[in-house]
């Protein structure tokens, strides 16, 4: 198998590998793309670029995957069945491959009704398995009318799985069908519980595929509150309620129980973690150094 | 069944704005099964009606959707037409008489006796859903969106377009939260996640084989245009 990113490189590598992600502005000012691209380039492999997550518009992933790439960050650039139908999207990643992009991670996107443009049309024309499937026939020299490509666009194919949810069966079923429709890395949902990380071990242990844990750091105690009601299946012991409670830096505090969550991902064998800054993109460096892991 | 919500009387006298005399008809079917369109609801808008216009007929068809076809009426004069239709039309009788029809039948209902009458006819209603199966609460819900290439067979009877919020093909998204749909946080009510039911259905059914498969994209060729199709000899 052809390695065409230095994201997949490093996976195949025995080096623990780290990705960011990116917070594309609302707005049209690329410094704002480049401050966070500043913040992450030295401690990331590569970095997500978000596609207008709950369906609130903000730059598109595309124009930010190409700053990224200007300013010397490989992005991961995130595809949803949201607000694109197959040809949409079949355009979107052969545009984004002509560009050199080379991660794409397949996801199904957030309900419209989810955010701030609740009356706009659902499309979900494919799903994330479907889309992942897409993807590889694309990779493989055809579209989804059986037309050939000369030139077949050149990316590594990644899904997103939610460790927490119930019935887990049923998401490692997907997960499963993910792999089979050409998935080469997954990247979860932010996890604050080592026996969430404990279960995803077991739960994928006969899944040959490299899985990133999600972790992303709890900025105060509002902020867990806010994720406890509104991210599906997470949860946040409450020893960790009471140390963001008690802390007199929430800082401080947020960078620890990010980097223990980091140091504890590699010692139940992850090959790597995924790291989503939410705003603290100055900090990853230090959640990584305090984790040990490098 | 098909579900219908009446329209607020404001809409309906800007519709019938410049009608003096008109005709308000409900529905023998669906919406007379669910108390929106029957006889008492003819009676109560008619009233309502009476306020501002002249109500000079009322009364509740058979099915708005059963009446007779376009072909049984060709050849016939206006009046004769009418009063074909208006046979049709238990208690229906002073038809000819009036300026506009104000129709309480579903959308199919609405759109079947408007192409039978010369007459301007209007919806009282807005249809809403093809649905059943009573949950908790009282409520119907949502069952058929008449997609045209049906997977009820691999989904243990439960259909993934209509009742997932996504209409996906292939499982549960990540947004399922304690057996819910994750819109359910953005409307506030309890919507299950039709993935996590169909799931449960198939392991009770033995038939978790189906949910592993890869199901392929929906083809929307069945149902992205006005669609047609040809009735069966002495049938319809
Ligand atoms: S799959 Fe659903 S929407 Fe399509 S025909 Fe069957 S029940 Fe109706
Ligand atoms: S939560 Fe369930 S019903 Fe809602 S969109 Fe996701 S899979 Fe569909």
């Amino acid at each position: 198998m052809k390695v065409y990113s230095r994201f997949m490189e490093s996976l195949r590598s025995s080096r623990f590998t780290v990705s960011g992600e990116i917070d594309p502005p609302k707005d049209a000012n690329p410094a704002e793309v480049v401050e966070q691209v500043e913040a992450l380039r030295e401690h990331v492999v590569a970095a997500n670029v978000t596609d207008n997550p709950i369906g609130d518009v903000i730059m598109c992933t595309l124009a930010t995957c190409v700053i990224m790439q200007q300013h010397g960050l490989e992005p991961i650039y995130q595809a949803t069945c949201r607000d694109r139908n197959r040809i949409a999207l079949q355009s979107d990643v052969i545009g984004a491959a002509a560009l050199g992009i080379r991660n794409v991670l397949a996801l199904t996107g957030d309900h419209p009704r989810m955010g701030k443009s609740r009356d706009a049309k659902p499309v979900f024309d494919l799903d994330s398995v479907l889309l992942t499937r897409t993807l590889s026939t694309l990779r493989s020299g055809r579209n989804l009318s059986g037309e050939e490509l000369a030139h077949a666009p050149e990316f590594h194919i990644g899904v997103g799985l939610s460790p927490g949810v119930e019935p887990i069966e049923a998401e490692i079923i997907k997960l499963e069908k993910k792999i089979e429709a050409g998935a080469e890395f997954v990247q979860t949902q932010c996890i604050y519980d080592e026996k969430v990380l404990e279960r995803l071990r077991e739960e994928t242990s006969h899944l040959d595929v490299p899985i990133l844990p999600g972790i992303a750091p709890l900025r105060s105690l509002g902020m867990a509150k806010f994720m406890l009601a509104n991210v599906p299946g997470i949860s946040i012991p409450d020893e960790v309620m009471r140390r963001l409670e008690s802390s007199r830096d929430l800082k401080e505090t947020a960078i620890d129980i990010a980097a223990e969550l980091v140091s504890a991902a590699k010692d139940y064998g992850f090959p790597g973690v995924h790291i989503m800054p939410v705003g603290m993109h100055m900090h990853v460096g230090e959640i990584i150094e305090r984790s040990g892991v490098r | 069944m098909i579900h219908t919500r009446h329209k607020p009387l404001e809409e309906i006298l800007q519709m019938l704005s410049g009608a003096t005399k008109v005709a308000v008809l409900g529905c023998g079917g669906c919406v007379a099964f669910y108390r929106t369109g029957g006889a008492a609801q003819v009676r109560e808008l008619a009233e309502k009606l009476g306020e501002h216009l002249q109500v000079v007929s009322l009364g509740v068809s058979n099915r708005q959707c059963y009446l007779c076809r376009e072909e049984e009426l060709s050849g016939l004069r206006d009046a004769e037409r009418i009063r074909k239709i208006a046979r049709e039309l238990e208690g229906f009788d002073r038809l000819e008489e009036v300026e506009a029809v104000l129709s309480l039948a579903c959308g199919v209902g609405v759109q079947n006796l408007a192409g039978l009458l010369e007459l301007p006819v209007y919806p009282a209603q807005n249809t809403l859903f093809m649905g059943r199966r009573r949950v908790e609460g009282d409520f119907d819900i949502e069952l058929c969106v008449g997609c045209g290439d049906c997977v009820l067979g691999y989904t243990g009877g439960i259909c993934p377009v209509t009742r997932c919020s996504k209409s996906l093909m292939n499982g549960p998204c990540g947004g399922v939260f304690n057996g819910l749909c994750e819109v359910s946080r953005a409307t506030g009510e309890e919507i299950p996640c039709a993935w996590v039911e169909i799931y449960r259905r198939l392991k009770k059914l033995g038939r978790l084989e189906e949910l592993r498969r890869i199901r392929e994209p929906r083809s929307h060729a069945a149902s992205g245009i006005p669609r047609r199709v040809k009735v069966q000899e002495g049938a319809g």
